[in-house]
């Protein structure tokens, strides 16, 4: 039984119309018209428990209001959801004790009080007994490292600090799901590697089914074995991102730097993209050379003093695919 | 009867923590009960020179004048305290931060209305109960039981009365997203007009602060039945209902918030 099931989902909005200039606005407060937006529409999938899934798409593709629905913020247009068993939308209150989310630019905690205030406040609002408060405060001040500013005002952390107290914060009543709408917004190079980890061990320590909407593709690459790519409020593609990868991944990027000889580089069985000084950048078919077919033909007249070769990045790829559109025969879309 | 208690349990926690909350901001608390204790000293001040002036308005002295202000002083002190924070609710949904509400497994409205107990309201306190001792001399007034217990719940009833429309004008915002503006229009004339008695104003007027808006329950009509004034177009008695009008306007108050709510949650902002 999957964990969350999601059939046919839609989600409408009525904006009012504006029009610019006086007259327009006085226009638009007498007779307001409406337009309709369709934020979602027709979404469908199910996770499973334990599973990581990265939701992504552009902005404004439906990604919020996805996760609005899922936990009962928003009440769908139509369409049916259902988490652990609950209707979110029907029944707020308990599923919000299934669920933590956390969102990556707004906190959640008491701004103006010493972060552990917030924790014990948390700890009440969900009724969480005291043993399990003192456990799971026990882990996260070692895998989060919390310990360093529990006595800090939240105002006066750092937004590595503060995102590791609000992932604690989110998972103190042991949801089952976790919700994370950008967890890495914002933060450095190390920060975000740490806050990767972190989001491992929960998933592996708890089996907590973690949704994470992102626009940092390594966070992807690195958490996610799946991914549901939405655009226009439809989605595009549902699925593992190694078959995504494999399939729109075929180019190959190798660097060489060479010997300068006066002679330019040639190559036929590549596309020179980029060369800066004695370092050139050669796109390639993976399909149809390998990599060692390139560099034989480079050896013939230069000589490499080093080399890699470049994966994709799944961030080209996927720009790819909004751009290509995704055609179904290639890569099965999972239902 | 578990769960009232638990959430009175949760009510205390959470004002305790906006009250630390505050407390970190000293200087501003302080200078906010010493500008609170200024300028209703300030309207007083205003109320004698008219006063010294006419000697009467609407039969009401000077000091019954005094008494029917301070009376209203109270009330908004104690409505400060408790709903205050709904006057805030439009900037959470601009923002939207007022999601975090909908994520907790607790009563939105409650958990709302908990997260801020401004104790800013001492301003109001201390100028309301010296106004009271003074007048309650000057005026003869003695304070047996059931004149406490008649105080006691007009005070209940003004808070309600008064909150009721914070949360009201505050529910605006589910549907327009913005709702300061409705704060000036409505609860700011209301307050100022229950600074002197009703028996002042046309009829009309009159009837609208006793059955559409009605802050005549916040201070008039109590206080005409402590004071045994003459409240023309209505019966002396009406000042008794302040509870029951309170606890009324209140509860439709919440159900409009709990409409405005849904609304939010099928609209979006």
């Amino acid at each position: 039984m999957a964990i969350i099931e999601v059939k046919n989902l839609r989600k409408e909005f009525k904006i009012a119309k504006r029009e610019t200039g006086f007259v327009g606005a006085l226009k638009s407060v007498m007779n307001r018209q409406f337009v309709t937006k369709e934020a979602v529409k027709d979404i469908s999938f199910s996770i499973e428990k334990g599973e990581m899934v990265g939701y992504i798409g552009p902005n404004g593709a439906g990604k919020s209001t996805t996760i609005k629905m899922l936990t009962g913020i928003l009440v769908p247009s139509s369409g049916s959801i259902q988490v652990n068993g609950i209707v979110p939308y029907e029944n707020r209150k308990e599923n919000a004790k299934n669920i933590g989310v956390v969102f990556g630019q707004r906190t959640q905690l008491w701004w103006d009080l010493p972060t552990i205030e917030s924790f014990e406040l948390l700890k009440e609002i969900y009724r969480v007994s005291y043993s399990r408060y003192q456990e799971n405060m026990e882990t996260f001040t070692e895998i989060l490292g919390l310990g360093e500013f529990l006595n800090t005002p939240v105002r006066q952390l750092s937004l590595g600090q503060r995102m590791r107290a609000d992932i604690a914060a989110s998972l103190l009543h042991d949801p089952d799901i976790l919700f994370l709408d950008e967890p890495t917004i914002g933060l450095d190079v190390v920060a975000k590697e740490k806050m990767r980890e972190f989001i491992q061990e929960i998933n592996t320590l708890r089996n907590v089914t973690v949704i994470l909407t992102t626009h940092d593709m390594e966070d992807i690459e690195k958490l996610c074995n799946r991914m549901i790519l939405i655009d226009h409020g439809q989605k595009v593609y549902d699925g593992d991102i190694a078959a995504v990868k494999s399939r729109y991944g075929k180019m190959r990027t190798l660097i060489v730097d060479v010997e300068e000889n006066g002679r330019d580089l040639q190559v036929s069985n590549g596309e020179l993209c980029k060369q800066e000084g004695n370092r050139k950048w050669i796109r390639f078919n993976r399909d149809e050379y390998s990599a060692s077919d390139v560099i034989s033909q480079i050896t013939k007249t230069h000589n490499i003093t080093d080399l890699t070769v470049e994966e994709p990045e799944i961030e080209s790829i996927i720009s790819r695919i909004y751009q290509e559109g995704f055609s179904k025969e290639e890569v099965p879309v999972k239902m | 009867m578990k769960k009232i208690i638990e959430y009175v349990r949760l009510y205390f926690r959470l004002v305790g923590a906006g009250v630390r909350a505050q407390m970190q901001y000293r200087f501003a608390f302080v200078m906010r009960i010493v500008g609170m204790v200024a300028a209703y000293t300030g309207t007083a001040v205003t109320m004698w020179v008219m006063l010294y002036q006419f000697e009467e308005l609407g039969e009401w002295n000077f000091y019954e004048l005094l008494f029917l202000f301070a009376l209203a002083v109270l009330s908004w002190g104690f409505c400060i305290i408790l709903f205050f924070h709904f006057r805030s609710l439009d900037t959470y949904i601009v923002n939207g931060t007022f999601d975090r509400f909908l994520v907790r497994p607790i009563n939105p409205f409650f958990h709302f209305m908990a997260m801020k107990f401004d104790i800013g309201a001492a301003g109001q306190f201390i100028f309301s109960i010296f106004v009271f001792i003074w007048v309650s001399n000057a005026l003869d007034i003695h304070w047996q039981l059931g004149k406490i217990l008649f105080l006691f719940g007009a005070v209940i009833g003004g808070v309600l009365v008064q909150g009721g429309l914070l949360v009201f004008i505050s529910a605006i915002a589910f549907w327009t997203t913005k709702s300061e503006r409705f704060y000036w229009v409505v609860m700011y004339p209301a307050r100022n007009l229950t600074n002197y008695p009703l028996a002042i104003y046309p009829k009309m007027v009159q009837w609208v602060t006793a059955f559409v808006i009605p802050f005549g329950f916040v201070n008039y009509f109590p206080a005409a039945v402590l004071l045994n004034k003459e409240t023309p177009y209505f019966p002396s008695y009406i000042g008794y209902f302040t509870p029951l009008v309170g606890i009324v306007f209140f509860i439709v108050a919440y159900y409009v918030w709990m409409l405005g709510l849904s609304r939010y949650k099928s609209a979006g902002s």
